[in-house]
């Protein structure tokens, strides 16, 4: 007989979501249920969520161990390796400052038949002493065009300026016959700069990149990476704490050139270098030099005996 | 009526008998007539009621115009009389005068009526001032209506009194001070109606194109010069024109050089035959000089050492470009020098660059005013000026991927690329280009010594553009016919120049600029007519 039917208040198939906090009992309703679910909670390991885990543990092993090699590694780098021993690190080839003339073409590009021309703007306000003194080294080496032009920007410009390059060169007409050009335009610029190459070079900024750009013209740069990093230190040095700090950082500055020139004739030993010419520029330009201390005197002394500096003198009055 | 008067006269004086003839015409057409005279006189007598009404309206008005005598239209100065008045130019008008009654003669730039006032503006050349009448115990309401009624660019007399404003009146150029009028004369009337207005002449490109409103294009400017001249912008451009003219003469006074003036009927091209105007000369033909050349180096020869003009130069080149005209300005110099040419760059160089620093330190306010309306970066050059040799910049054309040959001339884009270069590194807008080849220079330049490709000669580039062409002569009669055979030369044609070098001749150099592309060039402008008072090119000659 057909039963009164009542239609379902709720339909048969709702999602429940259990919850999985609780103790998991087996169906007693359903037979051949897997019994996978509960019977893991008593420590049994599915076989291929072990190998997951296997897997896991595998790469991180692997990675442990990379971390190991860079921490050494790091370590080998920041402190010397017990094994090392620096003091026996060979000083590179003794080659004499400023002997041997670079190949212009592989430093500078190909010559396309023009004058390679070096143009420096400068601010007539801060001359860039070190850069007087490195044209003067850079004529010693190379045919050199030099000219001083003033920028419409500048209204005046006092004549020592105009004339720190040193007389014109008789045969300034003809410019194929020099190797390099050097023209330093006096304009009004917050920060020196530098351009070569528009087309593929950024023009190089501060007087101290420069410098770095044109020491390396003369290949008189150590070639041994202990004294080129002392180099840049005492380069960095100089810019940021003498030329730029307060009087503080200047003294501290003086005294450390002084420790440092106990030890040697020149900052980076027995050789003169850039490190030489920007650190006696930067203490020239600070001024009041008579009352350095005394290794630092003796430094400058022997600055001036080189006749580099000659160019140097006349625009520090 | 008149008719009816007429005859009624001829009536009267007894000449009646000759209309008799004609009366039996009259009386045939009478009826017409009649109705053709009745209707005439109607309109007669409408005319005439309106006539009485406006006499008697107007002798009402004047009647209450209190201030008839301090008005009004001048008859045509015919230097009728001497009068002893002083003019205050508009630009004096400062606070310094405040409360002085002074007459000003000014054109009208605007008028506005409002109400019971009238607001002028005045305007002389480049300087503007408010000027105010209002009715009052002065000034009467037809008084104040006369000067609303003024058209603009007429040229007024106006007594005032100075007076100083609170707030400054940023419209004018005179900001400090309003003119308070008492009388009000007009010199010479304008026309109401003008071809274009002073406004929009002066409104920049962008700005018209953004609001709407108009600018006025380059023809028509051109073809109403005598307004288009009046605007602030074309009275500064000229000014510093004139600046440029006079820093030039003393410059070179001052470097010892002697001014000459050259003819300008010639009776040979010297440039070459192709752009040359020809002018009928009595029963001959006669050209007009393309460039003082041949003179200015015959006078060399003539021991003058250093010479310079200033002077027209006809070019009858068919170019409708931006910058040639068909006639314009040539400053042209001519050096004698001692041993190298280049004793000559140095000096045309300085020359140019003191033109430079004087147009700088000396005319700012006619630039800044110029850049209103034309915005441009201001001129930048190097002292002494950078000067780069021809192999150079192929170099650098070459490095910059333009193909070109190493003796093949300069084209105007690669001449803009090359001053973009230089501009780049070296930040000048003006630079010397040194030893051009030989093969694209005239015949009269000087080859060069150690490579008989290249020669002496120089190009000088203004923002890119060549302002200056120049070079070493050839100062040897016998080189000088070689090198004129060479190119093809007419020897017969210029015997006479071939002559000037055989009796002595000192080695020189020389070059020469045109005026208005110099004034173009510095103030960054885009067209040379802009530059020229009235221009002539091929399309263009009047005004």
């Amino acid at each position: 007989m057909p039963m009164y039917k009542v239609k379902p208040v709720s339909p048969a198939d709702i999602k429940i979501d259990l919850p999985t906090c609780m103790y998991k009992l087996p169906n007693i309703h359903a037979q051949g249920m897997n019994c996978g679910e509960h019977a893991l909670q008593n420590g049994e390991v599915d076989p291929a969520l072990k190998a997951l885990e296997e897997r896991q543990d595998e790469v991180l092993r692997r990675l442990y161990e990379l971390k190991a090699t860079v921490d050494g590694l790091a370590k080998t780098v920041t402190t010397p390796d017990a094994d090392l021993d620096a003091s026996t690190l060979s000083r590179g080839p003794a080659e004499s400052v400023f002997r041997a003339t670079a190949d212009l073409d592989s430093l500078l590009g190909k010559d396309l038949g023009a004058l390679r021309d070096i143009v420096i703007n400068a601010n007539p306000a801060h001359p860039p002493l070190s850069l007087l003194v490195l044209h003067a080294l850079l004529c010693q080496r190379y045919q050199v065009l030099s000219s001083v032009h003033v920028h419409s920007s500048v209204s005046a410009v006092p004549p020592p300026l105009l004339s720190c390059l040193g007389p014109r060169h008789i045969d300034s007409y003809a410019r194929q016959r020099f190797q390099l050009g050097f023209t330093l335009i006096w304009k009004d610029v917050s920060k020196l700069q530098m351009k070569f190459n528009t087309q593929s070079m950024y023009p190089i900024e501060g007087e101290a990149n420069v410098a770095r750009f044109l020491f390396r013209l003369l290949s008189a740069e150590p070639q041994d990476p202990v004294l080129a990093t002392q180099m840049d230190c005492w380069i960095d040095t100089a810019v940021f704490q003498l030329a730029e700090g307060g009087s503080k950082e200047r003294a501290v500055t003086l005294r450390s050139l002084n420790s440092a020139l106990g030890r040697s004739p020149w900052l980076l030993g027995q050789e003169f270098s850039l490190a030489d010419i920007v650190c006696a520029c930067c203490v020239l330009r600070a001024g009041q030099t008579t009352s350095a201390p005394a290794n630092v005197q003796r430094w400058l002394q022997s600055c001036q005996n080189l006749g580099h500096f000659d160019c140097v003198y006349p625009l520090l009055q | 009526m008149y008719k009816d008067e007429r005859y009624n006269n001829l009536k009267a004086s007894g000449m009646l008998c000759l209309c008799v003839a004609g009366e039996e015409e009259q009386q045939a057409q009478s009826k017409k007539a009649l109705k053709k005279q009745q209707k005439e006189a109607e309109k007669a007598a409408k005319k005439a009621e309106k006539q009485a009404k406006l006499a008697a309206e107007q002798q009402e008005a004047d009647e209450d115009d209190f201030a008839k005598d301090r008005y009004g239209i001048c008859p045509m100065v015919q230097s009728q009389q001497k009068l002893d008045r002083a003019l205050v130019r508009v630009q004096d008008l400062t606070p310094e005068k405040a409360e002085q009654q002074i007459w000003v003669r000014a054109r009208i730039h605007t008028s506005r009526a409002k109400g019971k006032q009238c607001f002028l503006v005045l305007r002389h050349q480049q300087f503007t001032v408010q000027a105010l009448l209002a009715v009052g115990d002065r000034a009467s309401k037809q008084m104040v209506k006369f000067a609303a009624n003024l058209t603009k660019e007429s040229i007024i007399d106006v007594e005032a009194v100075v007076k100083k404003v609170e707030q400054k009146i940023e419209s004018c150029s005179q900001q400090d001070v309003e003119l308070h009028v008492e009388r009000i004369f007009v010199i010479s009337q304008s026309e109401a109606r003008l071809p274009l207005q002073l406004e929009d002449a002066v409104r920049p490109e962008g700005e018209g194109d953004e609001e709407g409103r108009a600018t006025v294009n380059q023809d028509t400017r051109l073809d109403n010069r005598v307004i288009d001249l009046r605007t602030t912008t074309s009275q500064a451009i000229f000014r510093l024109q004139s600046g440029v003219c006079q820093l030039f003469r003393d410059t070179l006074i001052n470097k010892g050089f002697v001014e000459i003036q050259t003819p300008k009927i010639i009776s040979a091209a010297s440039e070459g035959g192709a752009n040359v105007f020809t002018v009928s000369y009595f029963k001959t033909s006669a050209y007009l000089a393309q460039s003082p050349q041949l003179y200015k180096q015959m006078c060399i020869c003539a021991d003058f050492d250093k010479v310079f003009c200033v002077g027209p130069v006809f070019r009858a080149e068919d170019s409708n470009t931006h910058r040639h005209l068909t006639e314009f300005v040539g400053l042209d110099i001519e050096m004698a020098f001692n041993y190298h040419y280049h004793e000559v760059i140095d000096s045309i160089t300085d020359t140019m660059v003191q033109i430079f620093k004087g147009l700088r330190d000396r005319f700012q306010t006619e630039i800044q005013m110029v850049n209103k309306q034309y915005p441009s970066e201001p001129f930048k050059f190097l002292e002494p000026t950078l000067r780069l040799e021809y192999k150079e910049a192929v170099a650098m054309l070459k490095a910059a991927g333009v193909e070109m040959g190493d003796e093949e001339d300069l084209s105007t884009p690669n001449e803009k690329l090359l001053g973009r270069l230089v501009k780049d590194k070296y930040d000048t807008d003006f630079y010397v280009l040194d030893k051009y080849p030989l093969a694209v220079r005239p015949f009269y330049t000087m080859p060069d010594p150690n490579n008989p490709k290249y020669s002496n000669s120089y190009d000088m580039f203004m923002r890119g553009e060549e302002i200056l062409s120049g070079a070493q002569r050839v100062h040897d009669a016998q080189l000088l016919t070689e090198r004129a055979m060479h190119h093809g030369i007419d020897l017969e044609k210029i015997k006479a120049y071939i002559d000037s070098f055989r009796y002595g001749a000192p080695p020189h150099a020389g070059g020469g600029i045109g005026l208005e592309r110099v004034t173009m060039l510095y103030l960054g402008l885009h067209n040379v007519r802009q530059t020229s008072m009235f221009p002539r090119d091929p399309k263009r000659l009047t005004p």
